[in-house]
């Protein structure tokens, strides 16, 4: 392969292949910032523990929850069940 | 693009439960080596650590492939899987020796005796625990890995 050859195949490779392009489009610290001043109970995973959703859990859940939590008290010979069962 | 949503299913619904198995297994040590309870935790162990797990992740990725079909809310899908647990723990327990079922009821480890009328309850109460786990924490995990 003569240089010329070589010439013609990196200029077939450069339209080929799509230029990578490795520069950031914008600025990430607005986005830091923004992430950094969101409220403590609107962050994903502790949004489950927010007041508003907490307060967003049907009464019926809460009815629920108590019966299985009183039931479980109530009868702690069922407890190797629920280790064994889960 | 694939974004392997199955996948993603499978690793939501087993959170959950693998969670759990490290309470289950300080549970039964506890009952073993603080109370002497003649747990065979190599035997008990294999249930709660390879069949719950897997069969919450199945049954996620089973929700999952119902969504475009008629189907039912998160909770109540979840709540059927004691139906298919409680079974195949009964039996694998039987066949490993360590719950025996008696005329007045099931027998834990040679020493726990429960009766079948608190065994009725205790289900029916594990249909509310699997209700709840699945409505909050499996849903949960769904919304986290982007197919809720």
């Amino acid at each position: 392969m003569n240089e010329q050859e070589q010439k013609e195949l990196v200029e077939l490779l450069k339209q080929t292949v799509a230029p990578v392009d490795r520069e950031l489009h914008h600025d990430l610290w607005p986005k830091m910032r923004r992430r950094l001043d969101e409220p403590w109970d609107s962050r994903s995973w502790r949004a489950v523990f927010s007041a508003t959703k907490l307060s967003s859990v049907p009464w019926f859940d809460w009815a629920l929850l108590a019966a299985l939590l009183l039931g479980i008290c109530a009868f702690p010979s069922s407890i190797p069940i629920w280790l064994y069962n889960f | 693009m694939n974004t392997h949503p199955y996948l993603r299913a499978y690793m939501a619904g087993i959170a959950a439960p693998t969670m759990f198995l490290l309470v289950a297994l300080s549970g039964f040590l506890i009952a073993r080596y603080t109370f002497q309870i003649p747990v065979p935790i190599e035997r008990v162990i294999i249930f709660p650590m390879a069949l719950v797990p897997n069969l919450f992740g199945v049954w996620n990725i089973f929700y999952l492939w119902l969504r475009p079909r008629p189907h039912l809310p998160i909770g109540f899908h979840g709540a059927i899987l004691p139906f298919v647990l409680a079974p195949a723990g009964f039996l694998l327990a039987t066949c490993s020796g360590f719950l025996v079922a008696t005329s007045r009821g099931l027998v834990w480890f040679h020493q726990i005796a429960i009766p079948y009328a608190l065994l009725l309850l205790v289900f029916c109460l594990a249909l509310i625990a699997y209700y709840l786990v699945w409505k909050y924490l499996v849903g949960f995990f769904n919304e986290v890995m982007g197919i809720a």
